[in-house]
C-alpha cells in the first residue's frame, strides 16, 4: 500500500482550482450587496451596531465595510481597496467597490467558460490604461488664476459629494464652509489642520468655522471662574510643564533632624513653583495653555494677576494652537522673559464662549491662520458622528480638488463616456481579448444602474436613454435624480474631481485582477499557532 | 439575490463564512427596517405625550437602585427610562440636545418627531421612497419656520417692567409640580437671571446661578438669595451667628503648619527636640492668625479643615471661621464677594479680601441643620435658589422645573421674540404648511402635507391631555385661524373661556420652537435614511 503522505497540517482548509475563483468572486458580490443601496443622493443609510453596542450610522462605503468584520479573505481586498480610496482621495469609496464587483461578475462566465485568468488580466490591464487615458483626456480643465470660478468649482465638486450624504439639504451651506477650511490652509493642505468639534445640541446651520483654534474648556479648579475670559491680542505661552505643587521626585524621602529645616523645605518647594508663575507673569503672557495639568495654586495664581490658564490641552489642539498663533511649545519657562517673543504666540482675540451646554476656547484672528477649526451642531451624538464624516470626505475631495484642476461630470456621465468608448475600442481588437474589453465596458455602467435603483427608477428605461445620448455625443449626459431622467450633468453642475475618478478606476482593476490570479486559498486552522512549514512554503508559492 | 445574512455555499454546497459571526448576527433590511424604526420611535414618543402640557401627567422612575424620581420633564424621563433599542436612544438624544441648547420643550421635541415618524409610515405604505419623504419634510420645515418668523413677536424687554419675562416663565412652569406656586417660582427665575444677565452682550451665565435644595418647609418658602448660600457652618458653636460689614479671608490652605508635598520624615531623638516642635507650631498658629488679623479680616472661609487647637485660636481672636468649604463654592465666594482666593497666609494682605454686607447662619425648623447664608456682597451677580420642599422628589422636581424656566427666561434675554403657546403656533404653522403644499408639483407635496399633520399632533396631544374631545377642539380652533386670521388662538387646557394664547398669556420663546422643528426634522431624516440594521447576535463567549 501507498504510504499517505501529509503535507499540509491537519484540519487545514484548501480550495483551489476554478472553483475557487469562481467562490471568491461570488463572496465578493455578496459584501458589494451590502452596500450598494448606499450610493448616489437617494441612497441609504445602515446602521451597525458593533458588539459592545456602539451604533454607527453611515453612509460612507468604507466605514460601513470596516464595520462589517469581513473574515473571507477574498472579499477583505474589497475591504482594502475601499480604505485606500478613503486615504488617497476620501470618496468614492462605494462606487470603487461597486465597480470591482461589477468587473468580477461580468468576468465570471468566462471563467466558467475556461479561459484564463491571466488572459483576462492582461484584457482589463490594457483596458484600464484606456480608461484612464480617456478620463484624462476628456476631463475639463477650469482656470485656476481667477480666483472667485476656482471658488465655485471647489464648491461645486463638495456639493456633489455632499449630496449623497445626511447633509444633503444643507449641502451649500456645508460646501462653503469645507471651502473656507481648505482655503485657509497653506500649501500642503494637511488635513490634521482642520480640527472639526462636535457639540450635540443646536441645529445643524448653526454649525460654523473658526479662522484659528477652539477647543473645549478643559478641568479647572477653583478660581478659574475669576480669570478674564477675553483678551485682545494676548500673548500666549505653550507649555509642557505641570504648574502644580508636588513633590519633586516620587522616590525620595526628606529626612528632618531639625523643626527649622521645615519651614525652609516648605517654603523652597513653594519658590520651585512660584518661581516658574513669575517668570511667566514677568514675560508678560496673558493666556498659558499647558498639556500637563495646572493646579489651584496656579490657576489662583493667575487669577490673582487677570491671566487666564488651561491646563490638561489635547496635544492636538495644543499644536494647532502653535501653527495657528505662532510661537512654541516650551518645556521650561527659565529662559522667559520679555526679549523671548519668539517663542509666544498671538491673535487678535482670545475668548471663551458657551456654545450649547459647553464652553469653548476660542482663539481668533490668528496672525499664521494656517488653520481652520468647525464647530458641528445636531441633534444626536452618532448625527454629529455622521456629518463628521461626511465633512472629512468634501474636505478630502476639496484638497484634491485644489491641487488638480480639471473635472468630469458625475451622476454616472463620465461612465457612460467611458463605457462607450471602451465598447468601440473592443469592437477593433481580435482575439479573446475583445469579449473582455467589452464585459469591462459594460461594468461601468452598474454606476448609473445603481443610482436609477435607489432611486426608485426603471434603470433600463433611463440606461438605453443614455447609452443613446452617448451614442450621438453628448458625452456629459448622466442620470438626473431630480426629475427621473437623463440630463447634461455637466451644465448641472455635478461635478467631481477627475483625480477621484482615475484612482477609482484604477484600483477597482487592480483588486479585480488580484482577485482573479487566486486560484488557490489555504487556511490554517485557528488553533496551531505557527502555520506549519509546507503550508508557508505554499503561500509563498 | 445574494445578500450577506444569508449564506453563501460554494460548488460543493459548503457554506462560505464571510462576516465574523455571520450565522448569529441578525439584519433587518429594507421596508421592515423602517417600519422597525418608526415602531420604535413611536413607543418612545407615547410614553412621553401624556406629559405635555399644563394637564400632563407626571411619571413615576424607579432605578436599579431603588430611587425613585417623579418627574415632567421629558429629557429626564427619557434619560433615566434607559432605552435600548438604538432608534430609541436617538430620540433621548434628540431631547437632550434641546435640553441643552433651549432647556424647554423637550417633551414636545419627541412629541413631534414621533408624529412625523407616524406620518411617514402612511407614506412609505404608499410607495414613496424614504428620502423623497425627508425632503418633503425638510423643505415644509422651512415652510414652517419662515412662518414662524412671521408670526412671532418682538417681546419689550424692559428691565423696569418684569411681567411680561415673568408671564413666559409662567408658562413653562404651568406643566410642572410646582404651578402651585407658579408666580412665586417665575418671579424668581426672572429676578436670577436679571441678576445675572449681562445685557450688552445678551449672555447669560449659568455658572453663577446655584440651585439648592433641601428637603423641609413648604414650596412657598422657596427664596433667592442674592449672594452665596453654602452647606456649612461655623466652625465653632461659640462663634457669632452673624456678621456684619464681613472682610472675609478664602484660603486654600489648611489652617495648620504647612508640610511638604515631598515625603518626609522628622526624626525626634530627644525632649528638647519634641519641645521644639511644639513651639514651632505653636509659632506658626500664632503667625497664622496674626497674618490674617492683620489684614482686616473678620471672617474666614477655608477649603480645608482645622483641627480643634486652631479653632479655638480662632475663637479667642474672634475670627469666625468656615471649614471644608468646596472648591466651586470657594470660587462662587471669591466672585460674589470680590476678594481673590489665597493659597498661603504670606500672600494674604487687606485687598485681597472679600466683602460681604451680611452674612448668617439661616436655622431651619427643629432639626439643627444650619446654612450658612452670604448676602449684600460687593459684587453682588451671583446668586443661589434655595429650594424648599415637602420631601426630596418634590425638592428634585422643582429644581427641574426652575432649570426650565431660567432657561426661557435666558433665552429671552438672547433673543427677545416670542410665539404663542398651547399649541397656537403648531396650529397656525400647520396651516401654513398644508396651504404652501398644494404648491408643490412634486411627490414631495404627500410628505409636505404629512408634515402639516404632524404639527398638529401636539395641539392635540394638549387637548387630550386636558380630557377635551381631540379632534373636535382641534378642528374648532383650526377653523377659527383661518376665520379670524389669527395666528394666537390654541387649545384652552386650563377651561379659562378664551383660546386667545395672548390674553391668556401663554407664551414660548422663537428659538425654543425653531430648535424643536428643525431639530426633530433633521433627526427624522436621519432614521428614514436608514435601510439596513446590523446588529451582533448573542455572543458565544
Amino acid at each position: 500500500m501507498q504510504p499517505m503522505i501529509i503535507i499540509l497540517k491537519e484540519g487545514t482548509d484548501s480550495s483551489q482550482g476554478k472553483s475557487q475563483i469562481i467562490s471568491n468572486i461570488s463572496a465578493c458580490q455578496a459584501v458589494a450587496e451590502a452596500i450598494r443601496t448606499t450610493l448616489g443622493p437617494r441612497g441609504m443609510d445602515k446602521l451597525i451596531v458593533d458588539n459592545r453596542g456602539k451604533a454607527t450610522i453611515s453612509n460612507d462605503g468604507a466605514t460601513i465595510l470596516k464595520l462589517l468584520e469581513i473574515i473571507h479573505p477574498a472579499a477583505r481586498t474589497l475591504v482594502d481597496i475601499a480604505k485606500s480610496q478613503d486615504a488617497e482621495v476620501g470618496d468614492g469609496t462605494t462606487s470603487v467597490v461597486l465597480l470591482t464587483v461589477e468587473i468580477l461578475k461580468n468576468t465570471k462566465t468566462f471563467i466558467e467558460d475556461g479561459m484564463h485568468p491571466t488572459i483576462i488580466i492582461r484584457a482589463i490591464r490594457k483596458a484600464t490604461a484606456l480608461a484612464t487615458k480617456k478620463v484624462k483626456e476628456i476631463a475639463v480643465y477650469v482656470k485656476s488664476d481667477d480666483a472667485k470660478e476656482h471658488r465655485a468649482l471647489l464648491e461645486k465638486c463638495a456639493q456633489t459629494t455632499l449630496s449623497s450624504k445626511l447633509i444633503a439639504r444643507q449641502r451649500e451651506f456645508f460646501s462653503k464652509m469645507v471651502v473656507d477650511a481648505v482655503l485657509m490652509l497653506d500649501e500642503l493642505l494637511p488635513l490634521n489642520m482642520i480640527g472639526i468639534k462636535k457639540v450635540t445640541g443646536g441645529s445643524l446651520e448653526e454649525s460654523r468655522i473658526v479662522d484659528g483654534v477652539a477647543f473645549k474648556k478643559t478641568f479647572s479648579y477653583a478660581g478659574f471662574e475669576m480669570q478674564h475670559k477675553k483678551f485682545l491680542k494676548p500673548k500666549i505661552a505653550l507649555l509642557n510643564i505641570e504648574l502644580e505643587l508636588k513633590a519633586e521626585r516620587d522616590n525620595a524621602e526628606i529626612r528632618l533632624d531639625n523643626v527649622a529645616e521645615y519651614q525652609k523645605i516648605v517654603d523652597a518647594e513653594w519658590s520651585i513653583l512660584y518661581d516658574k508663575l513669575e517668570k511667566l507673569h514677568t514675560a508678560g503672557v496673558n493666556v498659558v495653555l499647558s498639556k500637563l495639568p495646572i493646579g489651584d495654586v496656579a490657576t489662583q495664581y493667575f487669577a490673582d494677576r487677570d491671566m487666564f490658564c488651561a491646563g490638561r490641552v489635547q496635544e492636538d489642539d495644543l499644536k494647532r494652537t502653535q501653527k495657528a498663533c505662532g510661537g512654541a511649545i516650551i518645556t521650561t519657562v527659565e529662559n522667559l522673559n520679555e526679549q523671548s517673543q519668539q517663542v509666544m504666540g498671538t491673535c487678535e482675540i482670545f475668548e471663551e464662549i458657551q456654545i450649547g451646554s459647553e464652553r469653548y476656547n476660542f482663539f481668533t484672528g490668528c496672525p499664521k491662520a494656517k488653520t481652520a477649526t468647525m464647530i458641528l451642531r445636531g441633534g444626536a451624538e452618532q448625527f454629529i458622528d455622521e456629518v463628521e464624516r461626511s465633512l472629512h470626505d468634501a474636505i478630502m475631495i476639496v484638497r484634491r480638488a485644489v491641487k488638480n484642476d480639471s473635472i468630469v461630470a458625475g451622476g454616472g456621465a463620465i461612465e457612460m463616456a467611458l463605457s462607450r468608448t471602451l465598447r468601440d475600442y473592443s469592437r477593433t481588437v481580435p482575439g479573446k481579448e475583445q469579449l473582455i474589453i467589452a464585459a469591462y465596458a459594460k461594468a461601468f455602467e452598474v454606476i448609473p444602474r445603481q443610482l436609477c435603483e435607489n432611486a426608485g427608477f426603471d434603470a433600463t428605461n433611463i440606461l438605453n436613454k443614455l447609452r443613446q445620448k452617448h451614442a450621438e455625443n453628448h458625452m456629459w449626459f448622466g442620470v438626473d435624480i431630480m426629475h427621473e431622467d437623463v440630463s447634461d450633468n455637466f451644465t448641472a453642475a455635478v461635478w467631481e474631481p477627475a483625480v477621484v475618478k482615475i484612482n477609482a478606476i484604477t484600483a477597482a482593476s487592480e483588486a479585480a485582477c488580484l482577485i482573479l490570479s487566486v486560484d488557490e486559498t489555504i487556511k490554517v486552522p485557528k488553533s496551531s499557532a505557527e502555520p506549519s512549514n509546507a503550508a508557508k512554503a505554499m503561500n509563498m508559492a | 439575490m445574494p445578500s450577506i445574512g444569508t449564506l453563501a455555499f460554494d460548488e460543493f454546497g459548503r457554506p462560505v463564512l464571510i462576516l465574523k459571526g455571520q450565522e448569529s448576527k441578525k439584519r433587518l433590511f429594507g421596508i421592515e427596517a423602517h417600519k422597525s424604526h418608526i415602531l420604535a420611535g413611536k413607543a418612545v414618543a407615547d410614553t412621553l405625550k401624556t406629559s405635555l402640557g399644563p394637564r400632563g401627567m407626571d411619571k413615576c422612575m424607579v432605578s436599579p437602585d431603588g430611587d425613585i424620581t417623579i418627574t415632567n420633564d421629558g429629557a429626564t424621563i427619557l434619560s433615566m427610562m434607559h432605552v435600548e433599542n438604538e432608534i430609541g436612544k436617538l430620540l433621548v438624544q434628540l431631547s437632550k440636545s434641546q435640553d441643552d441648547e433651549i432647556g424647554d420643550g423637550t417633551t414636545g421635541v419627541v412629541v413631534l418627531a414621533g408624529a412625523l415618524l407616524e406620518h411617514a409610515e402612511a407614506l412609505l405604505d404608499k410607495g414613496i421612497h424614504p428620502i423623497r419623504i425627508a425632503d418633503g419634510y425638510e423643505l415644509a420645515a422651512k415652510i414652517a419656520l419662515d412662518h414662524l418668523d412671521k408670526i412671532a413677536e418682538s417681546y419689550p424687554l424692559d428691565l423696569t417692567k418684569l411681567d411680561p419675562l415673568i408671564n413666559t416663565a409662567m408658562t413653562t412652569l404651568g406643566s410642572k409640580i410646582v404651578s402651585r406656586c407658579q408666580r412665586q417660582m417665575a418671579e424668581i427665575a426672572v429676578n436670577a437671571i436679571l441678576n445675572v444677565a449681562d445685557m450688552e452682550r445678551r449672555d447669560v451665565n449659568f455658572e453663577l446661578i446655584k440651585v439648592q435644595g433641601k428637603v423641609g418647609g413648604r414650596l412657598e418658602d422657596t427664596l433667592l438669595v442674592k449672594g452665596v448660600v453654602v452647606d456649612k457652618t461655623f466652625s465653632h458653636p461659640q462663634m457669632p451667628k452673624e456678621v456684619r460689614n464681613a472682610k472675609i479671608a478664602i484660603l486654600t490652605c489648611p489652617f495648620e503648619p504647612p508640610k511638604p508635598k515631598t515625603k518626609h520624615k522628622l526624626d525626634i531623638t530627644n525632649v528638647e527636640d519634641y519641645k521644639k516642635l511644639r513651639e514651632y507650631e505653636k509659632e506658626k498658629f500664632t503667625e497664622m492668625i496674626k497674618s490674617i488679623k492683620d489684614s482686616g479680616t473678620n471672617l474666614v472661609i477655608c477649603q480645608w479643615g482645622f483641627d480643634d487647637e486652631a479653632n479655638h485660636l480662632l475663637l479667642s481672636h474672634e475670627l469666625p471661621a468656615v471649614r471644608w468649604v468646596g472648591g466651586p463654592e470657594i470660587e462662587l465666594i471669591a466672585i460674589a464677594t470680590g476678594g481673590r482666593i489665597v493659597p498661603r497666609f504670606q500672600e494674604l494682605t487687606a485687598e485681597k479680601l472679600g466683602y460681604a454686607g451680611y452674612v448668617r447662619e439661616l436655622n431651619f425648623g427643629t432639626t439643627s441643620d444650619h446654612m450658612l447664608c452670604i448676602e449684600q456682597c460687593k459684587k453682588s451677580n451671583t446668586c443661589t435658589i434655595f429650594v424648599r420642599g415637602g420631601n426630596k422628589m418634590i425638592v428634585e422636581e422643582a429644581k427641574r422645573a426652575l432649570h426650565d424656566a431660567l432657561c426661557v427666561v435666558r433665552n429671552l434675554v438672547r433673543d427677545n421674540r416670542i410665539v404663542y403657546g398651547g399649541g397656537a403656533c403648531e396650529i397656525s404653522c400647520a396651516i401654513e404648511v398644508a396651504k404652501e403644499a398644494n404648491q408643490i408639483p412634486t411627490i414631495e407635496q404627500y410628505a409636505i402635507r404629512a408634515f402639516a399633520d404632524a404639527l398638529e399632533s401636539v395641539p392635540l396631544a394638549l387637548a387630550e391631555n386636558s380630557g377635551f374631545s381631540p379632534i373636535k377642539t382641534l378642528s374648532d380652533v383650526k377653523s377659527q385661524q383661518i376665520a379670524e386670521n389669527n395666528p394666537r388662538l390654541g387649545v384652552d387646557c386650563l377651561n379659562t373661556g378664551t383660546n386667545d394664547m395672548k390674553a391668556q398669556l401663554v407664551i414660548e420663546t422663537l428659538i425654543g420652537k425653531r430648535q424643536q422643528i428643525s431639530l426633530a426634522t433633521q433627526l427624522v431624516r436621519m432614521i428614514l435614511k436608514i435601510d439596513d440594521i446590523r446588529l451582533p447576535g448573542e455572543s458565544e463567549e
